[in-house]
């Protein structure tokens, strides 16, 4: 299927390059070429942000934030950066030094990432992607039988945004980008994930070689990259998604701090439509550090060993219990 | 004398203009005799004297890569090493497996061994711990369980990897692991801030040679499955040299104070994946590992 991005998000790309353009009144901007002549999309890109993919439900109806709305919702965003004990109890999570998730709502000022559909909400779950949902949902979250009962960022085995396709998360939100002849690779923080995708046209692997990541093919068209990705397993879920996902990403410099990344999925037996969603990537120094998720996995190790001690103390007390 | 070496490593270095007129191989046979000589002298000396002789020998194999625009050799490719150094860096014969249900498939084949001179040069307790490391092997080895596998292990698995190279960095990304890491070409005083699995690698080009000084490695990865390895004072220096269209030679430079007697050096050639279409394919192990490593933490199903 040949997917062309709906016309609300290309005229959301047009708002955004004037936008982004603004700040330095470059409206002539030219993009850099490699010296092979492809547009130069090469860097570190950042993609936190405060703005959430889909529209909460308190500003249905209003597109976009005002100068003011967004500069109190990066206070706030702002200030939640402290850290503080965890409740009584509670073991507690990652220090506000581990987390990453931004500071800033998007420089439209779009109230979800989400463009299409209008209202800025993924559209309606099949009956289908309901039922395994809940499936899902139903399996015994704590405590854990075994590794296979954590999701798959604690199993280490794909991360929560490195995707395809990338959606902002609370850690590890920036992606390097390679050119060479033939070739683009992302390689992603989170988890490690690098993603070399071919541009000679060669067609995606045979339907029955799968993988958790799919398989990119990408192309060019006038300055934008256009990323294919099918092939998934059904295994890799992405919002309930199933092996059918069919993910198409474009990538267009807008400016020369400004990579504009967008997204179209699609999988008819888990949403009732396509949907698609447009994130302003933001230059950075980094460096992309080495993120040894799995070689480092305690957490795996200690909720596996804590729920048997649970186990074990519950059996320990009914016994007594008995006697 | 040119660089003030002690005399026995100077006369060796004039016969580096010699080396030029042999081939690579008889050039291998001709380190491997004089080497043991050469490590008397001082290891500052040898250092340098290694960064003299690649290009000699890069003469010597007289292929000049094909160019990247900005005019440096064109590494570009998916590659990946033949031979048995995964299984043991040192020479070998065959041996049997440790799994006994996998009979052959699982044996060992040998191997002429790609460390030059044949024998790594460990300081005694090292040798010691080696030998455990050996005998440990199944519970031991950091590959079993999916971890990166570190530089160079990581160049020699039997899985390809594929370099895209550009002027700034070169990405080198393996099939083993989803390891990857990043060279970088522009920053030569770039410290790594962490110890890392797989280096803190800046590079720099030599000529035809791609050459990457590795450091800021752990101590947590190995050299093959024979139980070699290091600590955490390891540094490395690569040598990436196009051979042909279809095969690198790749030199490596092993230096780690804590561990060895000497620097020592490794050398083998890099074959391009000619296949139609090939790609790296995904091998996300860590839930090949799962059973291995949580197995035990299972709920069982009496309780």
């Amino acid at each position: 299927m040949n997917h062309r991005f709906p016309a609300a998000v290309i005229a959301v790309l047009s708002l955004a390059a004037p936008a982004a353009g603004q700040v330095t009144t470059k409206r002539t901007w030219t993009p850099p070429r490699t010296s092979w002549g492809e547009p130069d999309l090469q860097g570190i890109w950042d993609f936190a942000t405060i703005t959430p993919l889909e529209r909460p439900s308190e500003l249905a109806g209003k597109d976009v934030l005002t100068e003011q709305e967004a500069t109190e919702r990066e206070e706030q965003a702002t200030q939640r950066r402290v850290d503080r004990p965890p409740k009584p109890g509670d073991t507690g999570s990652y220090n506000q030094f581990w987390f990453d998730a931004g500071t800033k709502v998007i420089a439209t000022k779009r109230t979800s990432l989400v463009v299409d559909p209008p209202e800025g909400r993924i559209p309606p779950l099949t009956p289908e992607a309901r039922k395994r949902g809940e499936a899902r949902v139903a399996l015994p979250p704590h405590p854990a039988t075994g590794p296979e009962d954590l999701n798959l960022a604690t199993r280490c085995i794909l991360g929560f945004n490195a995707g395809p396709p990338m959606a902002p998360g609370a850690y590890n939100n920036n992606v390097q980008l390679f050119q060479a002849p033939g070739y683009v690779a992302l390689l992603n923080e989170m988890v490690n994930d690098a993603r070399i995708i071919p541009l000679d046209g060669r067609p995606h692997l045979p339907q029955n070689i799968r993988q958790w990541r799919g398989d990119s093919r990408g192309r060019w068209e006038g300055p934008t990259l256009v990323v294919d990705t099918t092939n998934f397993r059904d295994e890799t879920n992405f919002r309930e998604s199933s092996r059918n996902l069919h993910v198409v990403e474009r990538f267009t410099r807008v400016d020369a701090d400004t990579l504009l990344y967008q997204f179209t999925v699609d999988d008819p037996t888990t949403w009732t439509r396509p949907w698609s969603a447009a994130v302003p990537m933001r230059k950075t120094e980094g460096p992309i550090f080495e993120y040894a998720c799995h070689e480092g996995n305690y957490g795996m190790f200690n909720i596996l060993t804590g729920a048997r001690a649970e186990e074990k103390a519950a059996a320990e007390a009914a016994q007594k219990g008995t006697r | 004398m040119l660089f003030g070496f002690p005399s026995e490593t100077a006369s060796a270095f004039a016969g580096i203009r010699i080396l030029a007129a042999l081939t690579s191989k008889e050039f291998g046979s001709y380190m491997s005799g004089t080497m043991r000589n050469l490590f008397r002298g001082a290891f500052a000396a040898v250092a340098v004297l290694a960064v003299a002789v690649a290009p000699a020998a890069g003469q010597t194999a007289a292929y000049k890569a094909p160019r990247t625009a900005d005019g440096k050799p064109d590494l570009n490719g998916i590659w990946q090493a033949l031979g048995t150094a995964y299984w043991d860096v040192e020479g070998h014969a065959a041996r049997p497996g440790a799994v006994v249900a996998l009979g052959a498939t699982g044996a060992v084949p040998g191997g002429l061994g790609v460390v030059e001179g044949g024998e790594i040069p460990y300081q005694p307790w090292a040798a010691a711990k080696k030998k455990e490391n050996a005998k440990n092997w199944l519970t031991a080895d950091p590959e079993i369980k999916c971890f990166m596998p570190g530089v160079p292990r990581a160049t020699y698995m039997p899985f390809p990897f594929q370099i895209v190279q550009t002027p700034k960095s070169i990405l080198m990304t393996y099939e083993f692991a989803n390891a990857s890491r990043v060279i970088y070409m522009d920053r030569p005083d770039f410290e790594s801030p962490v110890d890392t699995w797989m280096g803190h690698a800046r590079g720099r080009w030599e000529g035809e040679t791609l050459v990457v000084d590795v450091t800021s490695f752990n101590d947590q990865t190995w050299f093959d499955r024979a139980g070699n390895f290091h600590s955490d004072a390891l540094h490395v220096v690569e040598r990436y040299t196009a051979l042909s269209p279809a095969a690198l030679r790749y030199d490596v430079t092993i230096e780690d104070a804590k561990v060895f007697t000497r620097p020592w050096k490794m050398s083998m050639p890099l074959y391009r994946r000619l296949d139609k279409n090939v790609q790296l394919l995904e091998f996300k192990c860590v839930e090949f590992v799962e059973e291995l490593m949580y197995g035990p933490l299972r709920k069982k199903p009496s309780q």
